[in-house]
Parts: C-alpha cells; sequence; structure tokens
C-alpha cells in the first residue's frame, strides 16, 4: 500500500479551535537552550509530529500547530528548554483522536 | 460551585472510569473531570483490554450490540522479524471464544465514550443522580493543597472542593508532580514513544484476510527488523473494520540513533511480510503517544497522600513482559481499588495519609503489582540489545535454512541452529539470554 508522508498523516488530525486565528500555545520551548548548549537537538528528530526542526543553519525552531500531545518531547528533552501544559479546551490547539 | 464533593476524579480514561461506576454503585458524589472534548478524545492505546475485569465492571457487555468494543481475541501471534522474514509464534484456539473473553481489541475514542455513557447510567441510578457529573472539556489547571492535604482541584480559574482527588491523568501526570508525587522532570530512560496507524479495509476483506469469524480477533507483536535497530516492537491488532499497526520506541534508544518515529513506521510497513498483510488498506488515523516501559525504577514510589490517591498510567501502570502489553487492565484494577479506598474512606470519615494507603497495599496484594514486582528481570530481558536484535535475526536465520529444500543433502537442524548462533551472536549471548530468561519468565 502507499506509504504516507508525515504531512499526509498529520492531514488525518482532527485539530481543536482550527477555526481560530490565535492560538494559546500549550508548549513553550526556549529555543535559547536548543542553539546554544545542547548537544543532540533530539527533538528535531524523536517528535512524531515533527514539531521541532533545523533550519540550513542548523538552528531549532518550534512550532505547536501539529503537537499531538504525546509527550514525546517533556522527556526526550534532557536540557530543560521544554514547557509543557495540556492545551486549553477554548484557546489552545491539540487533538481530537476519532479513533484513539 | 460551593457543594463539596466525596470524589474528584481527574481524567475519563480507563482508571478514571472505573473509580467513577465504582462509585457511582457505591452511591458516592463525585465529579469527573476530563480535558477532552469527550471521554476519549484524547485516549491512544494499542490496544488490548487484557483480562476479564471489564465483565466486572460492565456485566454482560458482550450482549450490548454496540458495545465500545471492537474484537475479542482468541490468536495470538508473536513475530521475529530480519529484513525479509518473519518467524511466529501461532496461537489460536477456540477456548478464546467464550464470554466473558479474556481479551478486546479497542479504539479508545469509542470505547471510553461508551464506557463514560454506562458510567452515566450507574449515576443516574445512583442516589446522587442530579450532584454527581461527568464534566469533559475542563482542563484541570492544579490541585489545591491545604495543610498537605489535597482539598479539591482549581479548573478553569474556579475551585472545586471535595474530601478527596483521585488523579487518573494518564502517563503524561502533570498533576502527580505539582503535589510531588513524581519528580518535576521525568527522562527518557524507561519511557517509549508508540506511533500509531489505523487502517481502514472492507470489513469482508479484513475478515478473510485475518481468518475472523464474528466478532473474532488477533492480536500480533513484532520484535527485531520492525524496529529498525531501536530498542522497542510493533503490533498489529484487528478491529472490526481497521487494524491498529504500529510500533513502540525507547525514547532514550531513539535519541542516541537519531532516529524518526514515522521513519521506523514506514520502514516497517514497508517489509516485504507486512506489505503483503496489510495491503489495499487505506489509513484514516496517524497517533502517538508516550507509554511507560514497566521498569519499576520510573513508578512514581507512593501512590498516594492525605486525600489523594494516583491510578492508571498515572502511576506508570503498564508493562511488557513478553506475553502482551498490559496497561488497560492495569489501569481498569487500580481505578477500582482507589474508588473503593475512598469509599472505606467516607465511611470512616478519614481521608488521612493512613486511609489513603490502603489503596496502595490493596494494588501491592492485586495481580497488577505482583506482575510488575515478579517481571521486572523480564522487562530488563526484554530491552536488551540481544533480544530486540540479534535473537530475532537469528530465529530468521534459522527459519530460512530449516524450511528450504534444496534437492541437496540436507544438514541436520542442531548444524543449523550451530551455524546461526555463529553467524548472529555467540554461544555466550545465549547462556546468558538463557539463564536470565529462566529466572525472568
Amino acid at each position: 500500500m502507499k506509504l504516507l508522508s508525515l504531512p499526509e498523516r498529520l492531514g488525518l488530525v482532527s485539530y481543536r479551535n482550527q477555526a481560530k486565528s490565535e492560538i494559546k500555545p500549550h508548549i513553550v520551548v526556549d529555543t535559547e537552550i536548543c542553539n546554544s548548549v545542547c548537544p543532540h537537538k533530539c527533538t528535531t528528530y524523536v517528535c512524531p509530529a515533527n514539531c521541532y526542526t533545523k533550519d540550513e543553519q542548523g538552528q531549532v525552531h518550534f512550532q505547536v500547530e501539529d503537537c499531538i500531545e504525546c509527550g514525546t518531547c517533556m522527556y526526550a528533552c534532557d536540557q530543560g528548554a521544554v514547557s509543557w501544559e495540556f492545551p486549553d479546551p477554548e484557546i489552545g490547539r491539540g487533538v481530537t483522536w476519532n479513533f484513539g | 460551585m460551593d457543594e463539596k464533593f466525596d470524589c474528584i476524579i481527574v481524567g475519563a480514561g480507563v482508571a478514571g472510569l472505573a473509580a467513577a461506576m465504582t462509585l457511582a454503585r457505591n452511591n458516592m458524589k463525585f465529579l469527573l473531570i476530563e480535558k477532552g472534548e469527550f471521554p476519549g478524545a484524547k485516549n491512544v492505546s494499542g490496544g488490548v483490554l487484557w483480562g476479564s475485569d471489564l465483565a466486572k465492571l460492565v456485566p454482560n457487555y458482550w450482549e450490548d450490540e454496540d458495545g465500545g468494543w471492537d474484537r475479542f481475541i482468541n490468536h495470538r501471534r508473536l513475530t521475529f522479524m530480519d529484513d525479509q522474514s518473519a518467524f511466529s509464534v501461532d496461537f489460536k484456539s477456540s477456548h478464546f471464544n467464550e464470554a466473558p473473553y479474556t481479551g478486546v481489541v479497542v479504539l479508545r475514542s469509542k470505547f471510553d465514550r461508551w464506557l463514560a455513557d454506562k458510567v452515566q447510567e450507574a449515576i443516574d441510578a445512583s442516589d446522587y443522580a442530579m450532584d454527581s457529573f461527568i464534566a469533559p472539556n475542563i482542563l484541570v489547571e492544579e490541585v489545591l493543597l491545604e495543610d498537605g492535604k489535597a482539598v479539591g482541584i482549581k479548573a478553569g480559574g474556579d475551585e472545586f472542593y471535595s474530601d478527596s482527588v483521585i488523579l487518573a491523568e494518564g502517563v503524561n501526570n502533570l498533576l502527580t508532580r505539582q503535589v510531588g508525587l513524581q519528580d518535576k522532570y521525568v527522562p527518557a530512560d524507561h519511557m517509549l514513544t508508540g506511533v500509531k496507524e489505523i487502517i481502514r479495509y472492507d470489513q469482508k476483506v479484513l475478515e478473510d484476510r485475518f481468518q475472523l469469524n464474528g466478532l473474532s480477533g488477533m492480536s500480533n507483536e513484532f520484535v527485531g527488523y520492525a524496529t529498525n535497530g531501536v530498542e522497542g516492537g510493533g503490533f498489529l491488532y484487528t478491529n472490526r473494520d481497521t487494524i491498529s499497526i504500529g510500533l513502540v520506541l525507547g525514547l532514550k534508544d531513539l535519541r542516541e540513533k537519531e532516529q524518526k518515529p514515522y521513519d521506523i513506521l514506514n520502514e516497517f510497513k514497508k517489509h516485504p511480510v507486512i506489505a503483503d498483510t496489510i495491503r489495499g488498506g487505506e489509513v484514516v488515523e496517524y497517533s502517538a503517544h508516550i507509554v511507560s516501559s514497566g521498569d519499576k525504577r520510573v513508578m512514581p514510589k507512593k501512590l498516594y497522600m492525605p486525600g489523594l490517591v494516583v491510578c492508571g498510567e498515572a502511576a506508570n501502570l503498564l508493562m511488557n513482559a513478553g506475553k502482551a502489553i498490559q496497561g488497560m487492565d492495569y489501569a481498569m484494577r487500580s481505578g477500582i481499588i482507589a474508588a473503593e479506598a475512598i469509599v472505606d474512606a467516607k465511611k470512616a470519615s478519614d481521608f488521612s495519609e493512613q486511609a489513603m494507603k490502603k489503596y496502595q497495599d490493596t494494588l501491592g496484594n492485586s495481580y497488577v503489582m505482583k506482575d510488575i514486582n515478579n517481571f521486572q528481570d523480564a522487562v530488563h530481558l526484554l530491552h536488551d540489545p540481544v533480544m530486540t536484535q540479534k535473537m530475532p535475526n537469528l530465529i530468521c536465520d534459522f527459519g530460512r535454512n530449516f524450511f528450504s529444500i534444496k534437492n541437496e543433502p540436507t544438514p541436520k537442524s542442531r548444524d543449523m541452529l550451530r551455524g546461526a548462533i555463529k553467524r548472529h551472536a555467540s554461544y555466550w549471548d545465549l547462556m546468558k539470554i538463557g539463564a536470565k530468561g529462566a529466572k525472568a519468565l
């Protein structure tokens, strides 16, 4: 069967509050830490939704829109850069699973 | 709300719902708070709910035409993989065909919602039909503490008071950390990232492909090539007209080997044996979730404090000891035991630390902690690279030779095995694993 790319997979996810232009991020990342002291920048590959990316200069960037609330980055980051909360039901993003 | 509840439960997953059912049946006044749009909306599992506790919670659940569960398991398979081959231990028996079943496959968005409806029925039949609530779409921000005792919760800026709090918030247990029962930072060492796809088929195709009859189902676990060198394993479960297929990947190992979970999932799906198994379907959901490994070192040492207990995955009650990945059944049993401790505390008007300790004592004497304690060596063994790498390669190498008919003189199986061991491991590896295995299992 056809293998899906990650964007295709994330396209199947039902995110909350998609109509809202402004959402309150439930995860805050201090990318200063990622880009100064972190030896591995592991969130850029272990995150199952690729919310963490590296640009051409190797700098880490984070976006919360695609987050599927799995929790991986909260454990994987051992540098203290990730502040992780659950999304606010009204003004946050996060998921509603159709199957789960 | 000025009213005080007997108990506030945080989280409408399997643990929270089992606790709520038990409280409702015992005429307790409680509030069950869930952050998702509905119970199950944010919950992900593999997943098989093992054992028969569900029948205690919802008697004759199998008679419910549109029950929340998908299929009962009467067919188990454990598969060792290398890059080309799959060598399986396969067991199917009509012994498992009779209700109450010993394992049902569930999809949590559907199952938890169904179970919540059953809890609501129990609330309606209780003395507090108008005073106990299941409240979805509310995020609990913190547990309220007074003099070291839990007295309620804060959510959406409002405070709700209760004699007791049951934390059933799941593996990402932020409130368990807030009250100090879990470290603020939990390292990756004993955590795994699960990734999963739901693939849909024509139901007839699915039933024919997996030899399903009526609502029978199959569970298949995988070790070896499935995880592309990362510690962990794969799974495939049959639902009504979909399959759940995925991987659980040791997070520390994933970090060290610099691999992406979704890439490994595609490699797994591309494996010739898996590709044949899943061909033709349509992916309808991709999900991911953290699970704990069952290693006791990650678990909170204490699951109680004055006025509060922790159950389910919030207490890291999950284990894969090689036979099955158990978590939801532990959640269910721990939720029931937690609620029973609260019922006793209410009768005695005593929600002290000593009263809450009864929960952990009872849990300690139940199969949940007995199994977790007894099978720690098996958990360690399963995370040994010899088990996840060398063994599957060795087994598949042997299989390839054993099942090859070449019109040449055939070597004895013993010699084939010796060759396979030489190519993939050593007798020393096997002796160590054998000794560990004999002790562990």
